[in-house]
This record gives structure tokens, sequence and C-alpha cells, in this order.
């Protein structure tokens, strides 16, 4: 559907606009080069969602003004069968006075319908939109999320080839996003490909067919969702670690006596080997420990939060019989390894170095929120909810004698 | 290029809706502005000054005299400044869809120009309703009027292309016009500075179509074919040089709006 061949944008940086019309008339050089999108080649099939990911500069922005033809590549081609529509940024290109009827006409001319097209369309547009009456009503009386369900509704019925969508989906309630996937997925089994942008690691994996990964303007990988998630979140923690807090000990959310202190709290999924794994992944929690003095029987746990600040798991060493000895000016690991069967979303984890069962009594050190980890995606079958059981299900006919 | 000049005409409608929405009198403000100012201007100048025209007996001669030029003044300046003003008014629209930026500039040449036409309209209702003479030269009225409509659009493209570049144009041009507004004999005779300034007269190209719709409302009279030809080749040129600048510049307003 759409053919991208060795796109590079450059933009030339100049001291003050006067140079760059120096340049454009004479043949002296002014400018400096800025790379944004360096030989980047890709095909989008038809029926296929293309995820693009890339950290914050990485060229995602440019590369989908690029493709749909705000910005003139420096090199390259793009050749495009059918039409575009981006849903960039909802709702651009609607007039505030206006109706939200003389707005569908206003934004569907400006997204390439004909007045016919849209005439056609316009009773199925308002359906989906579920404006209703609203409707006849100027655009400044909407809300935001009824502006973007005009616009989404107009996007969906100017019938693109390809729809671009770029984190836009995040507004509006949960009835109508589950109401725009389903019409999604229902034009992608028809003809539509879709190009979708987000940092929400999740939904990639559920949406796309393959994921593109950009990392300074070049294609680092195209191919699979798991593997190139993997790869991104890779590039994240090799960010993070640059960045790595290098005390715990004085941070607001840690106390204790500091006879012995957490050094250091990581996670590792063992495919990700990074800090955002599927649910089901086998995953390593490491809590790097210093002792200052000798302590015998020691606990070390961990709990692991929700968004909500709601305690979904805690264990310890104590639990689990494990015995822990500290010898003095000794650096120590703990390392808490199991499969993470929860649901997806972001998770804090809490790390503790007391005595006995609990914290009460002779408390070492205690982090609260020593790690942000995310989970997004799953191996194996889907759940909902928070909690990954795993039941056997079984289906059989009933004989009418056991009635 | 047709698919997108088609888009020209609905946006030139959308343009019409858009403008006047929320506004109980609607499209009247547009002829409004103008029949004040011709209203100030015949009071001051004919009545306080005393200016009066020889060469016609009407007691309306200084308003028959004024009309003309001042409806067509209002139709260029407003159309070139809108056109000069378009990468800043939709760059928000540009930056994120792709429609080329001269659909939206034709859409305003559409606009202007029919507003003009229903102000021109009004003009000769004027001369009507004074029972002033009118006969089948008044027709050459209408090419004039294009002429005239797209020397002003061709002029604006070349000053939207700079805008984005020398942000202090958008303050420029309304000075700008404002002086040539002053130079150019609207509200004033001709004689009154040729003798002193005759280049002032002679190098003005917006003197050249105001001069036809005056001696036309005021004399009837058959426009000049040299001076019409003139018009037509600097309109023309002007329009090859926007075009040439169009196609070399709009790439890199693209990266910079």
């Amino acid at each position: 559907m759409l053919e991208v061949k060795n796109l590079t944008k450059i933009f030339k940086i100049y001291k003050n606009n006067t140079d760059r019309l120096k340049e454009l008339f004479f043949k002296k050089s002014y400018h400096k080069e800025f790379v944004a999108n360096k030989d980047i080649s890709f095909d989008l099939f038809q029926k296929e969602t293309l995820g693009i990911i890339g950290l914050n500069g990485a060229g995602k922005s440019t590369l989908l003004k690029l493709i749909v033809q705000v910005l003139e590549p420096t090199f390259g081609k793009i050749i495009s069968h059918g039409r575009v529509t981006a849903l960039l940024e909802l709702g651009t290109g609607f007039n505030q006075e206006l109706s939200g009827y003389e707005n569908i006409f206003l934004n569907g001319t400006l997204i390439g319908m004909s007045s016919k097209e849209i005439k056609n369309k316009i009773d199925s547009i308002i359906d989906f939109s579920e404006l209703g009456d609203y409707i006849k009503e100027p655009i400044l009386t909407y809300s935001s999320g009824m502006k973007m369900r005009l616009a989404f509704s107009i996007a969906l019925f100017s019938e693109p080839k390809i729809l671009i969508v770029d984190e836009a989906l995040s507004v509006g309630d949960a009835h109508f996003q589950q109401k725009c996937t389903k019409a999604l997925r229902k034009r992608k089994d028809k003809d539509m490909s879709i190009i979708y942008v987000s940092h929400d690691l999740n939904s990639l994996k559920l949406l796309c067919d393959r994921v593109m990964l950009l990392h300074k303007g070049e294609v680092v990988d195209i191919g699979e969702p798991e593997r190139v998630i993997n790869r991104y979140n890779f590039l994240i923690s090799k960010i993070n670690e640059k960045e790595q807090k290098p005390v715990l000990k004085r941070s607001e959310n840690s106390y204790g006596n500091f006879d012995a202190e957490i050094k250091k709290v990581e996670l590792r999924g063992d495919e990700s080997k990074s800090n955002i794994i599927s649910s089901g992944e086998n995953t390593k929690i490491f809590v790097k420990i210093y002792s200052y003095k000798d302590v015998d029987n020691v606990t070390v746990g961990i709990a692991i939060r929700d968004k909500f600040a709601q305690e979904i798991f805690g264990t310890n060493t104590y639990y689990h019989h494990k015995k822990v000895d500290l010898k003095r000016d000794e650096s120590y690991v703990c390392i808490f390894e199991t499969k993470m069967n929860i649901g997806v979303g972001k998770y804090t984890i809490t790390a503790a170095l007391h005595t006995n069962e609990n914290h009460i009594d002779n408390c070492f050190h205690w982090i609260d929120n020593a790690l942000e980890f995310e989970i997004a995606g799953t191996v194996g079958e889907a759940f909902i909810g928070l909690c990954r059981l795993e039941p056997k299900i079984s289906f059989e006919k009933v004989s009418k004698d056991d009635k | 290029m047709l698919k997108n000049l088609a888009l020209a005409f609905s946006f030139a409608k959308r343009d019409f809706k858009e403008r006047y929405v929320g506004m109980s009198f609607g499209e009247l403000w547009y002829l409004i502005s103008p029949l004040i100012m011709i209203f100030i201007y015949t009071v001051i100048f004919s009545n306080f000054m005393k200016m009066k025209l020889n060469i016609t007996d009407s007691e309306y001669a200084y308003s028959i005299y004024l009309v003309p030029g001042l409806l067509a003044w209002t139709s260029f300046s407003t159309l070139l400044n809108r056109v000069a003003l378009i990468f800043m008014e939709k760059a928000e629209l540009l930056k994120k869809i792709n429609v080329p930026a001269y659909s939206f500039m034709f859409s305003i040449l559409i606009t202007e120009f029919v507003l003009f036409l229903i102000s021109m309209t009004l003009g000769i209702g004027f001369l009507v309703l004074i029972d002033y003479h009118i006969d089948f030269t008044f027709l050459y009225l209408l090419p004039v009027m294009i002429l005239q409509s797209f020397f002003a659009f061709a002029l604006g493209v070349v000053f939207a292309l700079f805008v984005p570049f020398f942000r202090d144009l958008k303050e420029v041009i309304p000075i700008f016009l404002q002086l040539w507004f002053w130079v150019t004999p609207i509200v004033y005779l001709k004689d009154m500075i040729y003798d002193k300034y005759p280049y002032i007269v002679d190098l003005n190209p917006a003197y050249i179509f105001i001069r036809i719709y005056q001696d036309i409302f005021l004399y009837a009279k058959t426009p000049d074919f040299t001076k019409l030809f003139t018009a037509l080749l600097f309109t023309g040129a002007v329009l090859l040089t926007a075009a040439y600048l169009y196609k070399k510049m709009v790439p890199l307003i693209k990266d910079i709006i």
C-alpha cells in the first residue's frame, strides 16, 4: 500500500531566516544540518497494522509528516496507493463557531472528500459519533471527547486506504474507545492499513502486526512486535542506567537505622532484558545490599504495588525460611526469581531490610518505590484483571442420564 | 492541480459561511464599512473642503468619482493582505494536513472577487438611484476587475512567500498599503498632484485600473487599450514571478512554519 524508499529528511539550521533566503537564491552555503530521518525504507502492506516506536526525538513525527506529505523529503521517495488520512491531533481544521454539521463538510473537504461523498456519508458519520442533536450546536460548546468522536468518525468514513493514528485514541471514554477499535478492525479486515504510533507498549503488542523501532532517525529494527519492543526496552534501560539515581539511602521515601543498606534494586525480564516485561515472563528482581555491621537472621523483603499504591504481592526471606547473615563491610545480592503473573500496567517495588517477620522491631532500611516497572503484553493466553490464575478449562457434553 | 482548484471553490464557499457566522448582520458588514467611508469622504471633501469637479454638473459629481475608486481599492487591499498572511493564518492546518497552500490562496481570490462584484453592482445601483447616465461601456468593468483581482492576488502571493521569513512584513504590509492608497488619486483628483509628481501617477500600477473605473463611472468612457494591454502584461509578469517563487520557496516554508 505504501512504499517508503531511502527516505532522508535533513533540516537545515540557520542562524537566522535571512541566511535561509540567501542560500535559496545564491550559491553559498550558510547552514548546519540536522538529520531527522536517515535512509528509511519499509513497505506497508494491505490490511497490515504497523506500529512505530522510538524515544522522544527519534524522528517519528517527522516520518509521519513525510508520509502525509506535509513535509518534503530531502532524498528518497514515498509511493502511496490510495488516500492517506491522519488522525494526528484530532480536530485540527474545526471551526469553533460553525455547527458540528458544517464542520463535517469543512473537515471532510480538508482531508480530501468530495462534497457528494460527504453528503452520502453524513448520516453514518453523525450516527457513529453519537452526537445526536448536538450536531447542530457550534463546536465551541463541545467537550474534548465530543470533538474527538466527531473527528474520528469523519476520518473513519473518509475510508482511507492508510490511516495514521498518533496516540489519538487515548481521548474519549472506554465505551467509545472500544467502538473505535472495533470499527478500525472491521475496516482493516476489508482493505485498510494502519500506521500506529504510541508509547503504550501493551496496545502496540495487541494491535500491531509488525513494529518498527526508530532511533536517532534510523530504522533499528522492524518485524515481530514482541522482539522489536524488547529491543526498545533495552534501549530505554540503557538510557536509564546512565542516569541511575546513585544513592537510595537519603531519598525521602526511605528510612531505617542503616546498619545495613539497600544499595540498589533492579528488575530484569529474561526475554526483554529490561524492566518492561510481558505478563508471565520469567523475571528476576535483584536487591543489592551492603552491610556496615555483623548482623544475623536478617530478612530481605519486597512488595509490588500497582498504580493505586495497593500492595498486590509481597514476600520475604523469612517466609521462605532462607537464612540471611550479613558480615561487616561486605556486599550481597538477594535475587527473587518468579514468573510475573500479573496484569498489564505500571507497578512499583518497595524493598525492605529488617529482622524477623516484619520491619516493626528492627528496621535497617526500607525504601518505598525503589523501582518502577511495566507489564506490557502477555505470554500465552490473554486475560483480564490484575491476577493471573491458571485455570484448566474443559468442555464436554453432559449425557441426558445425569440430568 | 484541477482537484486542488476545485478544493479552492469549496473553501471559498466555506469561507463565506465561516466569516459571518455568529454575526447578526452577516455579509452586510463587508458593505457597511466602504459605505461609511464613502459617506465620510463625501462629507469631508465635497462639503467642508468644497471640492468640486468642474467636468460634470451633477451635484453628486464627487461621490460618483469616489465610489468606484474606493470600492476597487477596498477589494485590492483586502485581497492582497489576506493572501499575504495565508501561511500565518493557516499554519496549523498546513502543518498537519496535506492541502497545498495555493488552494487557500485561490479560495481567497474567489471570495474577494465575488464580494468585489457585489460591491461594484451596488456602486452602479447608486448611479441608477441618482438617475445618472449608464450604457454598455460599463461592461468593460468586468474584465478590468478580473485583471485587477489577479494582479492583487499575484502581489499577495509574492508577499506571502516572504512573510514566514520576515515576520515583520505582517505589520509592514498594511502600512505599505495605506501609503499606496494615499499616493493613488482616489479621494483627490489626479490633476492636483500630476504637475508636481507626474511619476507617482504614471508609475502606479493600481492607478491604471482605478482610472478606468473612474472614467467609466463619470463619463462612460471606453478604456484605453494600450493601458489595458500594459495592465495585462505586468499582471502576467507578476503572476509568473509569483508562480516561480512559489515553486522554489514552498518546500522551505513547510519546514519553518
